[in-house]
């Protein structure tokens, strides 16, 4: 069969020139090192990967490896990586595009991310892989750099974009590629017009949902593989969730898509260990508590705002000067307060004055002196963190503060600090991504976030590939409030502390039921009687179960099927 | 490449560029770079640029190489390196353009005052890259004796057996070529094409199929819209960037070799 044989020709001008002008010639050293060079570098074989032989600092674990190998072996170098979060998909990215450059198939490279991410991928391709990327960050990038990382809202927006589209691009890597289910927004037209020799599609929240977002991701990449969409929505309802009864279509999507389960990887996890740890209110929080939620009962207050009450009420059984803050906070951006909404105020920040201690403050520093390691406190409030600080301080306590706002150089800074010269890192945040702190074993949930997947993210930070020792979880919960119903309703009802992130993950796109935290505001805010709350509290365990068991199926039902949840 | 590999390279490397090799130690090396070396290594254009127009004294840099770190002295400071790092893949490309071109004699130690003929050959080492939307290459260095044709595999590999000099012995002429070099990478050229073309091509009839299947798929996204667009079109383009079948033929180096009648 013929095939296009391409003679480079570029070298013989040179040669002939050299004849002509009988010189200068190379060295017969260096001709024979070329050679030797050339050797070394030539790869014999379609198959296998050379990456590893390169990358002499990075241990990719065995799913990684085999997850590259698949995408550039059997999936022709255009696929969706779905691994669960935690592990790994920047390394797989990484390992696939190192190969195809090394290999010499891949030269420009455009790689879309989250904003907040543009630095850190570049960073890690750059030390990790040993990959020259650049975030962009002025027009010429584009076009002198090969290897370019960029948000989406900034690559599709001109001047950029006219750009982009002037280039050809060898390969497209895209993060959080789930952003792009819906395929009438401006970005999923953006990616759809980028032409994709080889593509990869990151996404940790694949598909539960709705098989037309399936549809969308697929046809991003493949164009065709799901058949056009008429063809596509005539054989599947298009709000069906029925991937898993489709053998055909499950078959379909994962020739174009890879997942990997926590359970698969044969990684073996270190234990979590769950305590609560009750509080008892002192004298002067319990009345400061009282107060906060007698407003309740006021119907001006919770007429115009429940939210904030319930505010009021978990500030109370964090910190009086997070409560402080608040109130001062509700009275000055309050125009023109009545008399008597500012008498409630000031009535309030005299209960925040007459508090005397921090009762959980108190348990916290006995806790971390017993434990005598490492131990990371999260809080949700500024002003707790403030007054933690303080107060450690003031009992020989050596911390550092930490804040999903710090620039990413002061977050490393942070660690560090922590890592050598702190015992305790107070966080008012899981201080975003890519912070990992697996040296530290030991967390304190000082309050609770009410939405899981904070709560989830936070315990990730430690509890990740690389730690190697068992993580204790130290949940606190001061008694006869909402933080302890809060608590045993995320701890006792959906066991969250056991679960690790990719189950949860699921759960709770499964519910469908849109913001966790709404639901307990409103069963904790909007509930006029104990009887009522714990109604509502049971109806959102039932339907937490539900998705449990949908998914419990659905994991046996795929048992010998890996790769689709 | 082993650690132990990529060290004797770099001191081959910096020894055949006319460099002092400062210190040469188990696990790492510094080298002081001649002005060429700099200017070929460095990136700092700018610098030299300066230079040349103040009549400064030139200082070209001095570099710390660690080939092995778990050899080399802990106070010693430098740039690790392995077989991935930039580093060594700069100087890799810099082995490459140094020395693209070579011309060399035989030299006959037997050759009491007798006079030596040597005869041409034109020598190419070549990279043959099957592409795909996977890739794989083969090494081959051919040489074409320019008097009667003769063509040898592994040229190389003979020529490392040779007592090579770039100038012409004593006692030794040259012959003229029959054959023009110009003709003669053309000779080389239509071989390689012969040989190629009845290779075994499964990889690329593989490739087609998969890329017409592709194409198919493309078409039938595609089937209803009543026009098509610029979508489609890119489409269609970036899969034949992905899939379509090539062999490439890059030339690593190559000269012209005088050797004696039995150095063949």
């Amino acid at each position: 069969m013929a095939v296009d044989i391409e003679f480079d020709s570029s070298w013989l001008d040179g040669f002939f020139q050299k004849i002509e002008d009988d010189g200068p010639w190379g060295n017969w050293d260096l001709y024979k090192l070329a050679i030797e060079v050339e050797k070394h570098t030539v790869i014999e074989d379609f198959e296998g990967l050379q990456a590893p032989k390169h990358l002499p600092n990075l241990t990719p674990l065995p799913h990684q490896i085999e997850v590259a190998k698949q995408v550039i072996e059997n999936m022709n170098g255009k696929a969706i990586l779905a691994d669960e979060v935690g592990l790994g998909k920047t390394i797989e990215a990484g390992l696939i595009l190192k190969e195809y450059m090394i290999r010499g198939l891949v030269k420009k490279v455009l790689i879309l991310v989250p904003a907040s991410l543009v630095s850190q991928w570049a960073s890690e391709l750059t030390s990790k892989f040993y990959i020259p990327a650049v975030a962009q960050k002025k027009s010429y990038v584009w076009e002198q750099c090969d290897v370019v990382v960029s948000s989406i809202d900034t690559a599709k927006r001109n001047p950029h974009r006219d750009i982009i589209f002037g280039l050809d691009y060898d390969l497209i890597i895209i993060d959080e590629a789930h952003k792009l289910k819906n395929n009438k927004t401006k970005n999923y037209e953006f990616v759809q017009s980028l032409k994709k020799k080889f593509c990869l599609l990151l996404t940790a929240t694949p598909i539960q949902n709705r098989i037309s977002e399936i549809f969308n991701l697929v046809s991003l990449l493949k164009p065709g593989h799901l058949g056009n969409e008429t063809v596509f929505y005539e054989k599947y309802k298009r709000d069906s969730r029925s991937l898993n009864d489709d053998q055909h279509l499950k078959e379909l999507v994962n020739k174009v898509m890879i997942r990997n389960r926590r359970a698969d990887t044969g990684i073996e996890w270190t234990e979590r260990h769950v305590e609560t740890i009750p509080i008892q209110f002192s004298a002067g929080e319990k009345a400061l508590y009282d107060a906060v939620s007698e407003l309740r009962s006021e119907d001006n207050w919770m007429a115009t705002s429940a939210f904030s009450v319930m505010t009021l009420q978990r500030e109370a059984c964090s910190s009086r000067e997070a409560v402080f803050v608040t109130l001062k906070n509700m009275l000055n951006k309050k125009e023109d307060p009545s008399p008597y909404f500012q008498a409630q105020i000031e009535s309030l920040i005299e209960k925040v004055q007459a508090v005397q201690m921090n009762s959980k403050a108190e348990k916290a520093l006995e806790l971390i002196k017993k434990i005598d390691d490492k131990v990371i406190i999260f809080t949700e409030y500024r002003a707790t963190q403030l007054y933690l600080q303080w107060f450690l301080k003031q009992n020989g306590i050596t911390s550092v503060p930490f804040r999903g706002g710090f620039k990413r150089g002061k977050k490393d800074w942070m660690r560090e600090l922590f890592q050598k010269h702190a015992q305790v890192l107070i966080a008012t945040e899981a201080g975003g991504e890519g912070i990992n702190l697996q040296f530290c074993h030991h967390i304190i949930n000082f309050d609770l976030p009410w939405n899981p997947m904070r709560l989830e993210q936070r315990i990730g930070r430690v509890h990740r590939l690389g730690q190697e020792q068992d993580v204790h979880i130290y949940n606190f919960a001061t008694k006869d409030t909402v933080e302890e119903h809060v608590l045993k309703l995320l701890h006792e009802k959906i066991a969250l502390f056991e679960k690790v992130i990719g189950d949860l993950d699921d759960i709770l796109t499964k519910l469908e039921f849109g913001n966790f935290e709404d639901y307990l505001v409103d069963i904790f805010g909007h509930s006029t009687s104990e009887g009522e709350m714990r109604i509502k509290m049971d109806n959102l365990n039932s339907m937490i179960q539900l998705a449990e068991e949908i998914k419990e199926s659905e994991s046996s039902a795929a048992a010998g099927n890996s790769s689709i949840s | 490449m082993q650690q132990q590999e990529i060290h004797q390279f770099l001191e081959n490397y910096f020894q055949a560029n006319g460099c002092e090799i400062v210190e040469n130690e188990k696990g790492y090396m510094t080298v002081q770079l001649t002005i060429e070396l700099d200017k070929e290594l460095m990136n700092r254009p700018f610098y030299w640029h300066y230079l040349e127009k103040t009549g400064g004294i030139p200082n070209p840099m001095k570099l710390t190489f660690i080939t092995d770190q778990n050899a080399a002295p802990e106070e010693i400071k430098g740039e690790v390196i392995h077989f991935g790092s930039p580093r060594l893949h700069q100087i890799f490309e810099s082995t490459k353009n140094l020395a693209g071109y070579i011309r060399l004699y035989e030299k006959q130690s037997l050759s009491y005052g007798q006079q030596v003929s040597l005869r041409p050959w034109l020598g190419m080492n070549l990279k043959i890259s099957y592409q795909c939307d996977r890739k794989r290459d083969v090494f081959k260095s051919i040489g074409l004796q320019l008097i009667n044709g003769q063509v040898v595999e592994n040229f190389h590999e003979r020529l490392l057996e040779l007592q090579l000099t770039p100038k012409i012995p004593d006692y030794s002429f040259t012959l003229s070529p029959l054959i023009m070099p110009k003709s003669g990478v053309m000779r080389i050229e239509n071989l390689l094409r012969n040989e190629i073309e009845v290779e075994d091509h499964n990889w690329a009839m593989e490739a087609r199929e998969r890329w017409q299947k592709d194409l198919q798929l493309l078409e039938h996204f595609y089937e209803e819209a009543e026009e098509k667009g610029e979508s489609y079109e890119n489409e269609k383009k970036a899969l034949q960037e992905q899939y379509e079948p090539k062999v490439k033929i890059t030339i690593v180096n190559g000269g012209l070799f005088y050797l004696t009648e039995k150095a063949v």
